[in-house]
């Protein structure tokens, strides 16, 4: 699903070279789900930025889904973005002027689905994440937990194969934290491939693999210590209590 | 097409859209009107006056004396104008067309005293008035010596007279004026020997502007115009000359007033020209701050909505639909200030026809206007549009 060989990403300024990913090397397989975890700084925030397409990298080869990434245009790349990667943000990012309906509705539109197939996924995507009663809300009229499944909605919607989550529960308590975690398990269960990046080693050692950035570099694998939590219902059932 | 989200968007968060749209329809209201205004102006300025004005000028000469005799001494003066090399022709007259001073007058063309009697504006001259005016006779002839008038009273009679189409017109509609015999104030009738196509009178703003009989007299006065035609060209060189030629003839007078005929209308059509350069002046500004609102406004777009900009190029946005998504907003806002905007400029109108008499508005001139502003908003908008375009999605995963 995920193929980077080689990868390093250097950020030049008149005076500063900065090597934010340095002989970065990874495999992600299709229905895997992989925590990236690494201290502040360490490089992986950049990882998923180039994972994500956000980012070009300096060198080395990065393919996905079979394709290769490093040649393409920012047209092609921003079509991958919309067709194959669902992002879920640390702090949300849904657009405040819009309600949830048209949040989640901002992807589709790109994609250029008609608005019965738009209008179809978006019902689906809110309904999976519990939050069908609150289609015509505000993002400040929700809580945070809500407005990271608004989110994680919008990132459904598509019907991507690879989720990017970037620390999704760094501004939830540890409840919503639960279920939100609880809700990734159930969508990758249900055969979307999710790489999630944070700096929560407790959060991490709940994801079937690790792996550890450290200074720009792939540290050695890590197993995970407490297997992932609970059944797909059982954890559906969670998010719908945030 | 993003409307409905924008829409919904706008409704939100509607201070800054709809003060912009306000602008715009102020805007547009005035600078619509103010650019009939502008070009009714222009057009008055530019008008046909008939005369070929720009190669006339005109001079005053006030003999000083009590033994002047009015008929030898302008006959001298106009003898000696006429050597000057370049003139064409030369005639003495009461007053400058165009100058703002004139001789207000009222024939009827009919001695009865109930006849309605039409207001003109009179030039006394001299022979070859037509030719030194430059106006076209369409009938009729030019004046001969023998129509000359010396008079030594103000209510000497006055046999004949040219006067313009349009005054012909008004006096006889049914036509056929070329002959008729015209009664001034006193009852005196002078008879039309000429017509002439047209010819502008005295005051510039007047509606009888259009009304002007030329009559073939010279009154008993110390004080006379001259006006002198010359080749193309030559006007001011033959202004040095002028004075040379009538102190040759006598020099106990006063020359004054020695200027081109194009400065007289000039001086004459300040006003207009002056109300014109205003109007496009705060036509400019207008233009200029609606422009600078809207550059300001989706400048501050783009900065507020930074990170929602990087979001959406993170979720599949090309550069060209962040594009879109500002000019199309932009264009949104724009046609909400079109729409106000085209009412009001028709209640302006309506509101100046009313009050002011001004004409009903070009029916050019507010589709003009509102492809203006629309052009107006997407270039404001074009910079901001282009800078929100270059956002990086990388900005969608910073945490500030």
């Amino acid at each position: 699903m995920l193929e980077m060989h080689s990868v390093s990403k250097v950020y030049r300024t008149d005076t500063v070279e900065t090597h934010a990913l340095r002989d970065f090397s990874l495999q992600v397989e299709e229905g895997e789900f992989v925590a990236v975890t690494g201290p502040s700084g360490s490089g992986k925030t950049t990882f998923l930025n180039i994972a994500g397409l956000l980012e070009e990298l300096s060198d080395g080869a990065y393919h996905l889904d079979g394709e290769e990434i490093g040649s393409l245009g920012d047209d092609a790349r921003s079509r991958i973005r919309n067709e194959k990667i669902g992002f879920i943000f640390q702090s949300f990012n849904l657009i405040p002027d819009l309600d949830v309906f048209d949040n989640v509705d901002v992807p589709l539109r790109y994609r250029g689905f008609n608005a019965a197939e738009r209008s179809r996924r978006i019902d689906e995507s809110l309904e999976r994440v519990g939050l069908t009663s609150r289609r015509r809300h505000l993002p400040s009229q929700l809580s945070g937990g809500q407005q990271q499944r608004v989110a994680i909605a919008r990132a459904l919607a598509g019907a991507p194969r690879f989720l990017l989550a970037d620390e999704p529960t760094g501004n939830l308590d540890s409840e919503m934290a639960e279920a939100v975690l609880g809700l990734l398990n159930e969508i990758n269960a249900a055969g979307t491939t999710i790489v999630m990046v944070t700096h929560d080693p407790d959060l991490a050692r709940r994801v079937p693999r690790n792996v550890h950035v450290l200074d720009g570099r792939l540290q050695a694998p890590a197993q995970p210590e407490a297997p992932p939590i609970g059944a797909p219902n059982g954890l559906g059932a969670a998010a719908m209590s945030l | 097409m993003e409307f409905g989200p924008i829409w919904r968007a706008a409704r939100r968060n509607k201070t800054g859209p709809v003060l912009i749209a306000v602008q715009i329809a102020l805007t547009l209201a005035v600078v619509v009107n103010a650019v009939f205004i502008i070009q009714q102006r222009i057009e008055k300025i530019t008008r046909d006056n008939g005369m070929d004005v720009d190669n006339i000028l005109s001079v005053n000469s006030a003999v000083i004396g009590q033994d002047f005799k009015a008929e030898l001494g302008v006959r001298e003066d106009l003898r000696a104008l006429r050597t000057i090399p370049g003139v064409i022709a030369v005639s003495a007259s009461q007053h400058v067309p165009l100058s703002g001073s004139g001789w207000g007058t009222e024939f009827a063309a009919s001695p009865e005293s109930g006849a309605p009697r039409v207001n003109g504006v009179q030039y006394m001259m001299t022979t070859d008035a037509i030719q030194t005016l430059g106006v076209e006779l369409v009938a009729g002839r030019e004046f001969a010596e023998e129509d000359m008038v010396y008079a030594e009273n103000f209510s000497d009679p006055q046999p004949s007279l040219i006067i313009t189409q349009a005054y012909a017109d008004e006096l006889f509609p049914d036509g056929d004026a070329l002959g008729q015999p015209l009664y001034d104030g006193l009852g005196r009738p002078s008879t039309i020997i000429g017509i002439v196509r047209r010819m502008h009178g005295a005051w510039v703003g007047w509606d009888k502007l259009s009304h002007v009989a030329l009559l073939p007299r010279v009154m008993p006065s110390n004080s006379t115009h001259y006006l002198i035609r010359t080749e193309p060209g030559l006007v001011n060189q033959t202004l040095a000359q002028v004075e040379a030629a009538l102190f040759g003839v006598n020099d106990q007078r006063v020359l004054q007033e020695l200027r081109p005929m194009t400065e007289t209308k000039d001086r004459s059509y300040q006003g207009d020209r002056g109300m014109a350069v205003l109007l496009g002046v705060v036509t400019l500004l207008m233009v200029s701050v609606t422009g600078v609102g809207i550059i300001g406004l989706a400048s501050f777009a783009v900065r507020q909505r930074f990170k929602q900009i990087g979001t959406r190029r993170a979720v599949g946005a090309r550069r060209r639909d962040i594009l879109r998504y500002f000019l199309l907003e932009n264009w949104m806002i724009t046609t909400a200030g079109v729409v106000l905007g085209t009412l009001a400029a028709l209640g302006i109108n309506y509101w100046l026809m009313t009050a002011y008499d001004l004409e009903r508005l070009d029916p050019l001139l507010l589709p003009v206007g509102i492809l203006v502003i629309w052009a107006l908003g997407l270039l404001a908008v074009a910079g901001p549009a282009r800078r929100a375009a270059g956002i990086s999605p990388a900005i969608a995963t910073r945490t500030i």
